[in-house]
């Protein structure tokens, strides 16, 4: 699995993904992890197809008692559905994910691992000294969906928003926005419900200093590729499987 | 024990299918215990020519009501061995990925940081087949216990039958206590022998993977 560190000071962001080894019918995740002194936080870590490279992967810059805190987005398989495995590695660990998943995550298997759910406005956590806040934004896609910014390193980890379906070889950065465009169309179109979830969160989001917005699939928009991007979303219209 | 020979699917199948024997053992259990209680009825309608009969009708209601205890046991301890067979699983998947991910990444910084894990899952992998074990040998004798209680109730029937022939006009209504009563037994044993056959499988799936 491809590591790449997005931000390198006090503490550190790392994006795993782009696996080779990964079964050709999966969709690409990207998982990422922010590191911060003693403690490491794994957000959106993946699926069970995952979870070995992913493991794999983290111990070349963290160690598994280091991980201290998981984050989930929202509820689906390619987010979270290696959620007992971790539980079985990390027996102390903090799962912070929507309240409003609880019963269903829990279906994945949770024996050891402490439930954090976080209300609907939102809420934040101290990792190691590093502040980071759990931003909503509920029904893109899922009913009860958040996001990760790191105020200091001036990074949003988007989930699905800004998400791209494409090969693994894929660069880890958008380079050229406009031709980014067409493999996150349908993408935003189909999986994104409502305009109003769509515009409510723009209008959060744009409040934000964000240098890079890192989605969960695809690649990574950094400096203006940011501002771009949430302009061609506002003026997308979304929901486009109701005709 | 052996991580490649691990057969937890077969025997969540096979353990699944004692549940679906015992259901219909159930219905044909509850069936006796209410024949029981119009052999009592017809038994006190018969008054002296039914005295015979009268502590029979107690015994058959307590070999109904020992039958429906029994199919709950069973199916009790049917669904523990599924939980810890579920459980067990999950310790090996575990497992297994720990390993692959020591063996790809010896270079790794951290490598040595994961043997705890690894240790945890390897011990709670044990411990679940030891429990897995103990629970499976109580299921057995759960099954031999209602075997035996069969044999009685069929025992039952014979003597019922003998008994009917001094109860005139209501011996035939009492036959038919004795003769469903017989059937019952059958039935029952029949599946239990079919339930053995399933836990014979799963006796045999976890020989297999202590070796």
């Amino acid at each position: 699995m491809k590591v790449t560190k997005i931000f390198d000071a006090n503490h550190q962001w790392f994006m795993f993904g782009r696996d080779p080894e990964k079964p050709e019918s999966i969709i690409d995740t990207n998982q990422y992890m922010v590191v911060s002194d003693e403690r490491a936080l794994l957000m959106d870590p993946g699926g069970i197809e995952v979870f070995a490279p992913m493991l794999g992967a983290i111990l070349h810059h963290a160690k598994v008692d280091q991980i201290t805190d998981l984050f989930a987005s929202h509820q689906d398989p390619d987010i979270i559905s290696s959620l007992g495995l971790w539980d079985q590695a990390l027996p102390h660990a903090v799962l912070h994910a929507p309240w409003l998943w609880e019963g269903f995550l829990r279906h994945f298997g949770m024996n050891n691992i402490q439930y954090d759910g976080i209300p609907d406005e939102g809420s934040s956590i101290n990792l190691g000294g590093v502040e980071l806040e759990f931003i909503p934004a509920h029904y893109l896609h899922a009913s009860g969906n958040y996001h990760v910014y790191d105020p200091k390193a001036k990074i949003l980890m988007s989930g699905d928003v800004g998400a791209a379906l494409e090969a693994t070889e894929a660069p880890v950065f958008v380079e050229d926005f406009d031709e980014h465009i067409p493999k996150m169309k349908m993408f935003h179109q189909r999986w994104m419900p409502s305009n109003r979830a769509k515009n409510d969160w723009i209008s959060r989001v744009r409040k934000l200093d964000i240098e890079y917005m890192a989605p969960q699939h695809g690649r990574i928009f950094k400096g203006d590729d940011v501002q771009c991007f949430l302009d061609w979303f506002e003026q997308l219209e979304v929901g486009t499987a109701i005709s | 024990m052996s991580a490649d020979t691990h057969n937890n699917e077969d025997k969540l199948v096979a353990l699944a299918s004692i549940a679906a024997e015992l259901h219909s053992v159930m219905n044909v259990a509850w069936g006796v215990s209410l024949a029981a209680k119009n052999a009592k009825v017809i038994s006190a309608q018969a008054g002296d020519k039914g005295l015979g009969f009268q502590p029979i009708t107690d015994f058959i209601d307590e070999i109904s009501q020992l039958a429906i205890k029994g199919v709950n046991d069973i199916n009790e301890s049917a669904m523990r061995l599924s939980k810890i067979a579920v459980d067990e699983q999950r310790s090996y998947d575990a497992y297994k990925r720990f390993d692959s991910v020591r063996k790809k990444h010896q270079g790794a910084a951290y490598i040595a940081s994961m043997s705890s894990a690894m240790g945890r899952s390897e011990n709670h992998m044990i411990d679940a087949f030891k429990e897995f074990k103990t629970s499976l040998n109580n299921l057995f004798a759960l099954l031999e216990e209602m075997d035996e209680q069969m044999l009685s109730a069929r025992a039952v029937a014979s003597v019922s039958r003998i008994v009917t022939s001094d109860a005139a006009e209501f011996r035939s209504k009492l036959e038919v206590v004795a003769n469903d009563l017989d059937n019952a037994a059958v039935f029952i044993k029949d599946k239990i022998s079919d339930s053995y056959q399933h836990l014979d499988r799963v006796r045999s799936l976890t020989r297999e993977q202590a070796l």
